[in-house]
């Protein structure tokens, strides 16, 4: 309750909450009745439960090499082996966790910096718009994955360093879904009002603002993860993976050379990437018809 | 003179922007562990602490950051960026070899997505709950969700093994030894499966752009008089509904050039195209700064120029923003 | 199956070493060997087959095509197309007049005499000198990184324009292989003696010789092409009309070219896969003649400066843990042979006869416990890193890969590091900053070229492919010193039998196996380049069958 604020007007935050609530239950109907997103949500389930007890249920350390190199599937490991002998159903279930956790990592990464660049931009204007865009637009103009490869063989391969480096050429797009929704909403009644009433700006921002933002950047949340999942397996293909981790990428850049020979152990991760890259398009055409019902046709 | 007001500025934009890549690739060599020096010093296979010294004041690493940015850009306005150790040449001489087999590969790779997917989002839109659109969506979904270098091999199995019927490696043959239209043909021969793996991941946003592009202007007013006309189905469709749908596309993809050209190291990688992102793989794997800068910064030239051309081509369209500048 | 011809000819030692001894003994016959010289000029070499337009795959970028100042395949195999040499060397070590008509060693060995072909001219038309001769010598001297290699070359003499004098500072028994196409290239003074650094001379990218092909284009990382001299000194040769070396950096393209017959020839395929899926194709087939002087060893070198590698016992543990069987015939797919010490089977002072270090987990276990390194509760005694050279996957990442679960079997925590890039991995190893590292290293035909340098205590130095290990045994240093000038092939061979003995019990280098080198080939090639040098030597008599 801010003091200034006469009695019986419902403050700002409500309001805002109001706004929110009822389009987000309305969503939910509208996705939960769009079998595509719903099949896209129970395989991504399905994958992540897979990466987070298949591990441990299945036992068997992705890095021990457990029959000859290159055996095929169902000759001593169920998908086969790869180039030293590991088992492949072992590294498909272990390298998930890596994969997916770079991806989401990455998509965080990507999220906050174009929230926080296309928020302040959106909401401030003036100069800052103007800097911020410039930054944008500067961004854009270097190809995402070479800015990548640059990043990582610059700062060494490692999960994070990818993460990061996925994360800062991904974020233009967020930055300017958000400033545009920022621009929308910010003309919008309820943000004047409290602008009126003179709230502090960060409170406006992150209070009022974003909550009615949040759709499409779920949307446009859900879409960085595949395009992070991408990028990983994209690096790693280029050898720019980090070989003490297993991830899907490293099974695939890995594997790739003998690709002629053995076609399971670049396969069967290439499945796991497409599927969950698969599923999570299909969640965010989901969410985006859900709840941006005028853009549906998009 | 308007001509003028209208250009003058984007060159200044264009500038400020190179200038920006050109500092931040020296950023990036500050911030990051080691030095041109190291790299040259790995090259050679190690050298004493003298020689060290020696490489890194010929490379002017001794001196402060300041004057290093000013020299580093003065270079750069000069054309000069740099020398590649790998390679043995100024790194502009080698880049410039690589910028046209890079041009053709990324054209013909957003021509076959634009063609190919508007052609079919709008065959689906005419029937938006029909089978065929039902397909063409699942294909785009399975196109765009597929690592491009995965969707390479298969067709580098499909095409060039299993059934060999293109080749599968660089941009004309070894011996090939013919006259200009024979090596048009040549290389048309040689793009066909680079630029048809590149164009699959965009083929998606093509043909659901179209598609949701052609619904909202199928519905519209005047499409309806067309149509009352009693003008051809087909006439309405390809005539006055397509051309107003075209903008859209025209817009991604002048923002989707950069995007082309990330996914073009990948495909240039599988099918040994010999463009600037095989020249980026290359100088990464031998850590040749010089050039790996010099690709960023005139990747990032191409963009500039590709958003500044679709800028001017969506002015030709779209007469309505020609009076703005 | 054309694999049978290369792959199965394993028990290759004897013949090859039993021709180079005896053929390395004639020291001051090789004059009289003149007269045969390559026997092209008179027969028909190429079998009728004269033209055509040969394409080498390659998957290696050269920097530059001059030889001299760069080691390497890469740039040795177009460089020794275009620069002639004074000899070159047969498939049994013996060396054959090249450049030179003879090449005379004084009884001391310490005076070797330089005769050239009358009439020999660079690609230019200007005449092959003695000068050029003296030039070349002294170039590559101050530049190759091979820095023993000419090192006893005190001064050079040109009494004549044919005649060069090299005098030696004391006995040099490796001078013979020094003047291998790929080692000694003689340059145009007139183009190269223009003041200019050589290491960054203008004209190695665009240069000149006197060999069977000219330089008509190198695009960098793309292509090479090599055109037939017409004036070339050894008449009716080279068969071929055109070289077209193709740089494919990945490794199945370059594989589908071969299968589609878009490309001729690969030589130093290494991938096994590859090399038995090409084999088994019906127009190629695959042999690992061509790669005896090379002498290409994959290896595990250790830091013997650093705790706990300094303990002999350690690193012979870690030796005991490793089964060599396994990656030679599993990971490798037979391809490849198990290498045993620092001498490859094919020279002629390869010994068998060390430490085998047959895989023994109890012994290296127990090795172990008693050095004083007992397992923690984890199992885990002490954690290792271990690098390799990025971009030759199966020789190096993988088996650095393979030895991450096998050392954990001892209690050994092993990190496996990426190197992005070469240099990066080049600089940590030169730096002293690794554990373990896998690493290839060539023998490059005389001990005392290519192998000398990784054992010489006053050879540790900042610089990769050098004694990085920081390992010393003044045993082995006062080995070397003598069999380097030791004229008599015999006893020269058992000093070397004696430091092979010492230094696979010592373990600084636990020798892993021999690079499975292969050259595919399109049956339709005539000559195969199969000498000791392979296609690191001019391919003058090789020919495309019509």
């Amino acid at each position: 309750m801010t003091p200034d604020r006469p009695a019986g007007t419902p403050g700002p935050e409500a309001v805002a909450a109001l706004m929110v609530e009822r389009p987000l239950r309305e969503a939910w109907r509208m996705f939960a009745a769009n079998r595509a997103a719903l099949l896209g949500l129970a395989v991504l389930a399905a994958i992540v439960l897979a990466a987070l007890i298949g591990p441990p249920l299945y036992g068997v350390d992705p890095f021990d090499i457990v029959w000859a190199p290159f055996s095929p599937p169902g000759e001593g490991a169920p998908l086969g082996t790869d180039y030293i002998g590991r088992d492949i159903l072992a590294g498909v279930l272990q390298g998930g966790r890596a994969t997916l956790a770079v991806g989401a990592a990455a998509a965080v990464i990507t999220l906050v910096i174009g929230l926080i660049v296309g928020a302040l931009a959106g909401y401030y204007g003036g100069w800052v718009e103007e800097a911020l865009m410039r930054l944008t637009e500067f961004f854009q103009v270097l190809p995402p994955l070479l800015l990548a490869m640059v990043l990582v063989t610059l700062f060494s391969p490692t999960l994070t360093t990818i993460a990061v480096a996925i994360g800062i050429v991904s974020w233009t797009s967020v930055a300017r879904l958000t400033r545009a929704e920022f621009l929308r909403i910010k003309q919008l009644e309820y943000v004047q009002a409290a602008r009126s009433i003179s709230a502090r700006d960060r409170r406006i921002i992150w209070v009022i603002v974003l909550p009615n933002a949040m759709p499409p950047l779920i949307v446009a949340a859900a879409l960085a993860i595949g395009v992070s999942i991408l990028f990983e397996a994209g690096l790693s293909f280029l050898g720019l993976g980090d070989p003490d981790v297993m991830s899907w990428g490293l099974m695939i850049g890995s594997n790739r050379k003998d690709f002629l020979e053995a076609w399971w152990p670049v396969t069967f991760p290439g499945i796991a990437i497409f599927l969950t890259v698969l599923s999570v398009s299909l969640i965010g055409d989901g969410l985006n018809d859900a709840m941006n019902p005028k853009l549906r046709q998009r | 003179m308007r001509a003028l007001g209208v250009i003058l500025p984007k060159l200044v934009y264009a500038v400020g922007m190179l200038l920006a890549v050109v500092v931040l690739n020296f950023l990036l060599l500050q911030i990051a562990p080691g030095d041109i020096a190291d790299t040259i010093i790995g090259e050679m296979g190690g050298a004493t602490a003298e020689i060290e010294a020696e490489i890194r004041a010929s490379y002017g690493l001794d001196r402060p950051l300041a004057e290093q940015l000013l020299v580093y850009i003065g270079n750069i306005a000069s054309g000069d960026l740099g020398y590649s150790y790998y390679f043995n040449r100024p790194v502009l001489e080698v880049i410039l070899g690589r910028v046209p087999a890079t041009l053709i590969l990324v054209i013909a790779a957003l021509l076959f997505a634009i063609v190919a997917g508007t052609f079919l989002g709008v065959v689906a839109a005419r029937r938006p709950n029909g089978l065929f659109s039902h397909v063409v969506t699942v294909l785009a979904l399975v196109g765009y969700s597929a690592p491009v270098f995965w969707t390479g091999l298969m067709l580098l199995i499909l095409f060039a093994s299993i059934v060999p019927v293109f080749p599968v490696s660089g941009m004309v043959s070894p011996v090939f030894d013919g006259g200009l239209a024979a090596r048009v043909v040549e290389i048309a021969y040689h793009l066909v499966l680079p630029a048809l793996t590149l164009g699959i991941i965009y083929l998606a946003q093509y043909s659901r752009l179209s598609r949701a592009s052609m619904l909202d202007v199928l519905g519209a007013d005047y499409i309806r008089t067309a149509r009352a006309k009693g003008l051809a189905e087909g006439v309405v469709v390809y005539k006055h509904a397509l051309r107003n749908a075209i903008l859209p596309v025209v817009t991604i993809a002048g923002l989707q050039f950069g995007q082309l050209f990330a996914g073009a190291v990948l495909v240039e990688t599988v099918f040994n195209w010999p463009g600037m992102g095989l020249l980026a793989y290359d100088s990464i794997l031998r850590r040749d700064t010089p050039t790996i800068m010099g690709v960023l910064l005139f990747s990032a030239l191409l963009v500039i120029l590709a958003n500044m051309a679709t800028d001017f081509a969506y002015r030709l369209i779209d007469p309505r923003i020609r009076g703005r500048a | 199956m054309a694999m049978r011809q290369g792959a199965l000819r394993k028990g290759r030692t004897t013949g090859a070493a039993r021709g180079a001894a005896g053929a390395m003994a004639g020291l001051a016959a090789i004059g009289l060997l003149a007269a045969a010289g390559p026997a092209a000029a008179q027969d028909d070499v190429c079998a009728g087959n004269k033209g055509g337009t040969m394409v080498v795959t390659s998957t290696q970028v050269p920097r530059h095509l001059n030889p001299a100042v760069q080691s390497g395949v890469a740039t040795a195999v177009p460089g020794t197309q275009i620069f002639a040499s004074p000899l070159r060397f047969d498939k049994d070590w013996k060396p054959v007049p090249y450049l030179a008509e003879t090449v005379d060693v004084s009884a001391d060995g310490k005076t070797v005499t330089i005769v050239l072909r009358d009439g020999v001219t660079f690609h230019d038309g200007k005449p092959v000198t003695s000068e050029d001769v003296k030039f070349s010598i002294e170039t590559i001297k101050a530049n190759h990184p091979f820095q023993t290699m000419l090192a006893p070359v005190e001064s050079i003499d040109t009494p004549d324009a044919r005649t060069t004098v090299l005098h030696l500072s004391q006995p040099h028994p490796a001078i013979r292989l020094a003047m291998s196409p790929a080692l000694m290239p003689i340059m145009p003074k007139h183009v190269f003696g223009d003041g200019q650094d050589a290491k960054t001379h203008p004209a190695n990218n665009d240069p000149i010789g006197s060999g069977p092909f000219k330089l008509v284009e190198f695009v960098p990382a793309e292509r090479i092409v090599l055109e037939r001299n017409p004036d070339y000194f050894l008449k009716g040769l080279p068969c071929l009309d055109r070289i077209v070396i193709n740089i494919v950096r990945d490794s199945a393209n370059a594989v589908l070219s071969l299968e589609r017959g878009e490309s001729h020839m690969q030589p130093f395929t290494v991938n096994s896969r590859d090399i038995k899926r090409l084999a088994e194709d019906e127009d190629l087939a695959a042999t690992r003649d061509g790669y005896a002087a090379v002498g290409p060893i994959n290896w595990l070198a250790f830091n013997t400066r650093k705790s706990p590698l300094d303990n002999r016992d350690v690193r012979k543990a870690i030796a005991f843990a490793v089964d060599r069987g396994f990656i030679t015939d599993k990971l490798q797919q037979g391809i490849a042979a198990r290498a045993t010490g620092p001498i490859t089977p094919d020279s002629p002072f390869y010994t068998a006869d060390v430490e085998l270090y047959e895989k023994d987990l109890d012994k290296a276990n127990a090795m172990l416990d008693a050095a004083g390194f007992p397992k923690n509760a984890d199992g885990i005694r002490f954690p290792l890193t271990i690098d390799y050279i990025p971009g030759v996957d199966e020789q190096q990442k993988n088996i650095a890969e393979f030895l991450k679960p096998t050392l954990k079997q001892i209690g050994v925590d092993l990190n496996v590091r990426a190197a992005p890039d070469f240099p990066t991995w080049a600089k940590r190893v030169a730096g002293g900053d690794f554990d373990l590292t896998m690493d290839i290293v060539f023998n490059w035909g005389d001990p005392v070229i290519g192998v000398h340098r990784t054992y010489l205590t006053d050879n540790i130095r900042p610089q990769i492919w050098t004694n990085t290990q920081g390992y010393s045994n003044p045993k082995v240093d006062e080995l070397l010193t003598q069999a380097g000038v030791e004229l008599d092939e015999a006893r020269r061979a058992d000093l070397y039998r004696e430091f092979q003995k010492i230094v696979v019990d010592d373990v600084p280098i636990f020798f892993i196996n021999l690079l499975p080198y292969h050259t595919v080939y399109d049956k339709k090639i005539g000559n195969l380049p199969v000498t000791i040098w392979g296609t690191m030597s001019p391919m003058d008599e090789v020919y495309l069958a019509k």
